[in-house]
């Protein structure tokens, strides 16, 4: 029964996905239209938060200098590792569940989900620390930014963990349609939305 | 799918549901843009009572009137809510998406129409109030619009889900749209930030907690009001099953 179970996953998976499996780059857009409006969304809306922040830079240089000096670059470049790490299972999951007719590819989004957790735990003892060192978002504008802005990303990661959660339990399934393909590659990309956002905040708070 | 082959009113109530929405959005720009001083903001959170004072007694008609438009815009959310939750009333078997859609519609437009009486009471007779009240006034109606972000973003969770978990070919609206509510819900979430700010991008006259949740709701009406009228248009009675059979 497992076989036969595995043969229709496998050829639904491999049919669903059939363009993206023979040629990759040829006419396939991961995912749903939908997802690619939330994404384009999003990120105009970053931009702005971007902006802002950038224009918080320009207007208080010593402000921002000195809280950028008090921040720990290392915590920032674990996170930032965290979720690129968290983005390469993702898209080996995907490939998995696309390619192969066994479920390995939930295992990839578990440990997604993983970087996710710790990333969002991560944050939590940086957010601690600070807190407990004086510095909140009331002390002066960069750290209101820094408080806000990485609370709205540490908003899209727990609402990215919960996306994978769901797109984990559908790669579990025993037979992929190609709904169920699509779902997880628009998960996927919400996921790597999460990483992009996270790679310029870090740059605009800790390098910059 | 529910059949309405026998309902000829079903494409004249839904045309009449989608365009109260873009009547929404058309006398919310004549009575919170161009008169009432909502969008952009004529108040900044951070200025002292007099110059709240000031302000409203220097523009008190149009602060009035435009509350009067205001009202007219915002008791619209009740027919577009109504719309929505019609739409999805079709393809449910036991309507508990529909009658949570209502449930949201009705509260929403009972907390907009609230926005417009707190606007328009600041105006009615400031010589008589202390500039405190004034103060009050204005920032009771930015807070019922923007602190009700899980009203409004919950509307949306409500939109999206039923979209989502219908089965292939049988979803009340197109799936995109399913993303749009999930989108527009996460944008009004930074309206829940004017409590802790006074002043800057976060406070009710900030670009990031008014100008991103303000846009997001009246583009979000406009999806939905596009979304429901784009439904009739479809072939025979039942638009979504027609356009699933194809």
């Amino acid at each position: 029964m497992l076989d036969g179970v595995s043969e229709a996953r496998g050829e639904a998976a491999l049919s669903s996905s059939d363009t993206a499996r023979t040629n990759p780059a040829r006419n396939h857009i991961p995912g749903e239209i939908g997802i690619w409006l939330f994404v384009a969304g999003d990120l105009l809306v970053f931009a702005v938060f971007f902006i802002v922040i950038a224009l918080g830079h320009v207007q208080q240089p010593e402000v921002f200098a000195q809280g950028r000096a008090l921040l720990n670059m290392w915590v920032g470049v674990l996170n930032t590792l965290l979720l690129l790490t968290g983005s390469w299972f993702v898209a080996i999951g995907v490939d998995k569940c696309r390619t192969t007719s066994k479920p390995v590819g939930s295992h990839y989004f578990a440990l997604a989900i993983l970087c996710g957790v710790a990333f969002a735990a991560n944050k939590t003892f940086e957010w601690g620390g600070k807190i407990s060192a004086g510095f909140t978002p009331a002390t002066n504008d960069f750290y209101m930014y820094f408080f806000i802005f990485t609370g709205i990303h540490l908003l899209h990661v727990i609402v990215g963990i919960g996306v994978l959660l769901l797109v984990r339990s559908v790669s579990r399934r025993p037979a992929l349609a190609r709904r169920d393909i699509a779902t997880m590659e628009s998960g996927a990309t919400f996921w790597h939305l999460v990483d992009l956002l996270w790679i310029v905040l870090f740059a605009l708070f800790y390098l910059l | 799918m529910r059949a309405i082959d026998n309902d000829p009113m079903f494409r004249k109530s839904m045309v009449f549901c989608g365009w109260t929405g873009f009547a929404c959005i058309f006398f919310f720009i004549i009575g919170g843009v161009m008169l009432g001083g909502m969008l952009p903001p004529l108040f900044n959170s951070a200025e002292p009572a007099a110059e709240f004072a000031r302000k409203v007694t220097e523009h008190a008609f149009s602060l009035r009137l435009g509350s009067a438009f205001m009202v007219l815009s915002f008791a619209m959310f009740g027919t577009l809510g109504a719309g929505i939750a019609a739409q999805t009333r079709r393809t449910e078997v036991n309507p508990v998406f529909s009658i949570m859609q209502g449930v949201f519609a009705a509260a929403a437009m009972t907390i907009g129409v609230l926005v417009a009486f707190a606007w328009g009471l600041a105006a009615f007779r400031p010589e008589l109030y202390h500039p405190s009240i004034i103060v009050t006034w204005i920032d009771f109606a930015y807070f019922m619009a923007l602190f009700s972000v899980p009203l409004f973003g919950g509307w949306c969770v409500v939109i999206a889900l039923p979209i989502f978990w219908s089965e292939e070919g049988r979803e009340p609206f197109p799936r995109w749209v399913a993303y749009a509510n999930l989108w527009a819900a996460l944008l009004y979430a930074p309206g829940m930030l004017i409590i802790f700010f006074k002043d800057g991008p976060f406070s009710w006259h900030g670009i990031v907690a008014l100008w991103i949740p303000y846009i997001a709701y009246f583009g979000w009406i406009a999806v939905m009001s596009y979304a429901l009228l784009a439904a009739v248009k479809e072939t025979g009675d039942e638009p979504v099953m027609t356009a699933a059979a194809a």
